[in-house]
């Protein structure tokens, strides 16, 4: 293949990530975007191998635990012309990057985030991550969890994602669908994919998840006017509650009324968007292109 | 060589104008064909407490202050407190406050209060600004009463504003009437007030205050408008560090707020529509994002990515700031991010002291990051240097793809100097991207290559797959663990600082000053040349005559020529603002030589040219081998 080799991914027989990674893929190519416009970030965990597992030309950025939210922004901003995924582990996304995932909310930024939640660190062998449950206890753990939980569903609500779904990795067709809308969405898309880890994580297995699960139907989701914001987001905030014996999948909450960073952007550089810092011309030749005589000028306090 | 060099100081509570009093009266020095050289001190706190600008008046281009004032200018008890003893020449006070209490002085320190006290009372004079007055008196210095409250009320009856409106004009008044002492023509400062005060109704009271301020006090200098030859600026470091970064194509920054940096990308983010030169000659517009992000984690991992799409970005920081970044500037080391960090030194450690200066960090900026990878570490002396380093920055860190940590003290970016227009000559520098390409469909972004450096494409350039990784990779950006591609990658990356090192002049990596030829020479880095370059001339009319290195780039370090400027002299002396001597510590270990004698400031104040003078003649007289420096209020 093109430009790189053959890469096998690593991860355990079984483990949910390879429904994510099958289902991001096809998207992406179903969609039609030029895949050199598509970027893959990263964290680090099992989920932060996603892009490098990728058997086609998309461009990955495998980054730092908790870090991918700020690389993917950074990415995004600069050139907005990118489609830009996140892909990142509830440890990575809620524990140490969960500074990143709140301002991401504030943010709006037009990408999608696909949050791989299986309440466990895997690589370092089964921790309990932010989403496990209190007094829990998975298999490798010396002792019950001592901390509580964090609702992924609630914290993007409560930090102002404007496109907030849940799906389950081994429903490779549903978790397709939620991709492609979170993709197609305008603003920041979280979709928090449960996924067993069948290694480490003996408590919610697959059998465990596929005897709770189940499609909402019984909330619309959509905000068409932004004096339904609160009364929807309550609404979600209600169904995301929902988890002992039965676990809601499905878009819980989507909002196109609110500005992305794109669009605040361009309020204040109004070719932000057809000629964004990535692709603007700073030099000819070496000769700077930028005229600072303006900002010079300010400081004059002699004129000769 | 100076003629004139007369120190002028003004302070009152943060909030009340002394940054506004110290801009009028440096414009109007300067537009009379003056230099100037000024340096703002103040607390971390936003109202009330003490703040002072010093400001040294030459009619040669001067960079330094002192802690002997010649005209102290204030308008309320504290300032009077915290300087009198430094006052050779004359204070300004109001003539309303000669019976404040020190007591009464609220947010003075209580060490300050205590030994101010003591000074006072062991003189057998009053804690008040009248002691303090009298102990200025009996030690022959001159004390002007100003009448501030008849002057106010003289400009009330012209205008029809309110009192507090007013009120507010009392330190230009406190300017007039120290400007009045030097006797230039007040024209000066009645321009600076037209320039300085947009709104009419202030360039009215505050026109009239230099009016009715300038006549309360006799010349006492007899200075004249000097003959001028080229346009002159007033700058400081946070606009020359903005600037140089705006002028070498930055077109991303992104911050946390924090002291000294955030003014740095406040500015780009005010300036942020440029415009630009394209195709044709024809005019357009272009647009600086800048981002303020969640913390400097997020700040220095967002300004890495967006140089993976092609733009040049950065971010600026201070000490704290830093201390949060290493992590994501390894990252950059390990995927040849051309990533430029400004790094603007205070007081630490941890808070610290927020607001005053220091040279503390080199050592960590040299070693920041878990694991070994190539960094470029240059350090600003002077403002013009800022800016030319700025714009260096960006084009070193294209060039060897790797990142550059530019160092600024926070007294460099918070003072004021006067430059010649004519050597800032910003349109002779070229702006150089290094190796870039487009994304080719065998792309390989960590492709090996003789000097180290691979062609760098950016994300969404070309067909090819972009993998930036930051586990050990091979030329793809895979991940592998396998030895002979570890062995090899490691090696490419480090020799890039190697090709750096051939490639880049050591000429431009050093400046020298002074006589080279003397046997005894002094080593020093960022702003502590200055008071050492101003000190200069003070030490040759001693017979002392010295010669300066000063070290601009310490990775990689100019080892050759440093051991060569260094042979066979018999005193070197390491002037820095730290306690272990951080510059020195390098030079030793990158030639092998030591210096023999320091000079060490860590209280946080700039060094003054009379510290420096008085050091090293006690160096030369055989006195010590180690001073430590602790002047400044």
């Amino acid at each position: 293949m093109a430009g790189s080799e053959l890469i096998i991914s690593d991860w355990c027989p079984g483990c949910g990530d390879f429904g994510i990674l099958r289902a991001e893929e096809s998207v992406l190519k179903e969609l039609g975007v030029p895949l050199q416009n598509v970027v893959v970030v990263t964290g680090i965990g099992c989920s932060g191998k996603t892009g490098q597992f990728m058997n086609s030309s998309i461009s990955t950025v495998h980054t730092l635990h908790g870090r991918a939210l700020p690389y993917a922004t950074g990415i995004k901003v600069a050139n907005p012309k990118l489609e830009v995924i996140v892909n990142v582990g509830d440890g990575d996304g809620l524990g140490i990057g969960a500074g990143h995932f709140v301002n991401a909310g504030r943010r709006n930024l037009d990408m999608a985030i696909m949050l791989h939640d299986n309440g466990v660190y895997g690589l370092t062998k089964g921790q309990a991550a932010p989403t496990l449950k209190l007094g829990e206890k998975v298999k490798s753990m010396p002792r019950s969890n001592i901390n509580g939980e964090v609702n992924p569903i609630m914290l993007a609500l409560a930090s102002g994602y404007t496109f907030v779904a849940r799906a389950y990795s081994y429903d490779v067709n549903g978790t397709k669908e939620l991709i492609k809308a979170a993709i197609q969405h305008k603003g920041t898309a979280l979709i928090d994919i449960l996924q067993p880890c069948p290694t480490y994580n003996d408590i919610n297995t697959k059998e465990w998840y596929e005897k709770r699960i189940y499609k909402m139907t019984d909330i619309d989701p959509i905000v068409n006017d932004q004096a339904e914001t609160h009364q929807k987001i309550a609404n979600a905030i209600v169904k995301a509650g929902e988890w002992d014996d039965k676990i809601p999948l499905g878009v819980f909450y989507r909002n196109e009324t609110v500005s992305t960073y794109g669009d605040r952007l361009a309020a204040n550089i109004p070719n932000y968007l057809s000629y964004p810092p990535a692709e603007q011309e700073i030099e000819r030749d070496g000769i700077p292109s930028t005229l600072i005589e303006k900002l010079v000028s300010t400081r004059r306090v002699l004129i000769e | 060589m100076h003629m004139v060099r007369i120190t002028w100081v003004i302070g009152g509570p943060q909030g009340t104008g002394v940054d506004t009093a110290a801009n009028l009266f440096g414009d109007a020095i300067a537009k009379a064909g003056y230099y100037i050289y000024g340096n703002r001190e103040y607390y971390s706190n936003i109202k009330g407490k003490h703040s002072y600008f010093t400001i040294t008046i030459s009619d040669a281009p001067t960079s330094s202050i002192s802690d002997d004032i010649d005209v102290l200018a204030t308008f309320e008890p504290e300032t009077v407190f915290q300087h009198f003893r430094q006052v050779k020449g004359t204070l300004l006070y109001d003539k309303n406050m000669e019976g404040a209490k020190l007591e009464n002085a609220l947010l003075m320190e209580n060490e300050i209060k205590h030994d101010v006290a003591q000074v006072l009372s062991s003189h057998g004079l009053d804690e008040t600004v009248g002691g303090a007055l009298n102990y200025l008196k009996n030690n022959g210095i001159t004390v002007i009463p100003i009448d501030f409250d008849s002057t106010l009320t003289m400009i009330m009856n012209e205008v029809n504003q309110s009192s507090t409106v007013v009120g507010r004009a009392k330190n230009v008044i406190a300017v007039a009437a120290s400007y009045g002492m030097l006797g230039l023509d007040k024209k000066f400062l009645l321009a600076a007030v037209s320039s300085v005060f947009k709104k009419e109704e202030y360039r009215k009271i505050n026109s009239l205050a230099v009016e009715y301020g300038i006549i309360q006090v006799q010349p006492k200098y007899s200075l004249e408008a000097l003959p001028t030859n080229g346009s002159r600026l007033r700058v400081d470091g946070n606009y020359m560090s903005a600037m140089g970064k705006i002028f070498g194509g930055l077109r991303l920054q992104t911050y946390y707020p924090i002291t000294p940096a955030s003014d740095e990308s406040d500015f780009i983010e005010a300036n942020q529509l440029l415009d630009v030169e394209s195709e044709k000659q024809e005019l357009r517009k272009a647009g600086a994002v800048v981002l303020q992000m969640e913390d400097e984690i997020a700040a220095v991992n967002t300004a890495i990515a967006a140089c993976l799409t092609g733009v040049r970005a950065s971010t600026a920081t201070s000490g704290p700031g830093f201390s949060l970044m290493p992590e994501g500037i390894g990252w950059a080391g390990m995927n040849e991010v051309p990533l430029v960090v400004t790094y603007y030194m205070r007081g630490g450690p941890s808070t610290g002291l927020p607001t005053r200066s220091g040279q503390t960090d080199l050592k960590f900026a040299l070693n920041v990051g878990h694991g070994e990878f190539p960094r470029i570490v240059l350090a600003s002396g002077d403002h013009m240097e800022v800016f030319r380093d700025a714009f260096w920055a960006l084009n070193l860190a294209e060039k060897y793809q790797t990142p550059v940590i530019h160092l600024i003290e926070k007294t460099l970016a918070n003072s004021y100097s006067i430059i010649d227009e004519g050597p800032f000559n910003y349109n002779a520098l070229r702006i150089s991207r290094g190796k870039m390409v487009k994304a080719s469909e065998s792309y390989r972004r960590f492709e090996f290559s003789d000097d180290g450096i691979s062609p760098r494409a950016a994300l969404g350039s070309g067909p090819g797959r972009i993998i930036h990784e930051g586990d050990e990779h091979n030329e793809y950006g895979h991940i592998t663990e396998e030895v002979n591609m570890r062995f090899k990658m490691y090696e490419k990356r480090m020799k890039k600082l190697e090709t750096a090192d051939r490639e880049i002049p050591e000429r431009d990596r050093l400046n020298v000053y002074g006589d080279m030829d003397s046997d005894t020479i002094v080593v020093t880095w960022g702003s502590s040349k200055l008071p050492i370059i101003d000190a200069l001339d003070m030490l040759k009319t001693d017979g002392i005559s010295i010669g300066v290195i000063q070290i601009k780039m310490f990775s990689p370090f100019p080892k050759n020529m440093v051991r060569k400027l260094l042979e066979n002299k018999q005193t070197i002396i390491t002037v820095e603002s730290s306690y272990t001597a951080q510059a020195a510590q390098v030079m030793t270990e990158n030639t092998g030589i030591a210096p023999t004698h320091y000079i060490l400031k860590w209280n946080g104040r700039m060094i003054t040219r009379e510290e420096i003078y008085k050091s090293v003649r006690r160096i030369k007289s055989g006195a010590t081998k180690r001073i430590a420096l602790n002047g400044g209020v």
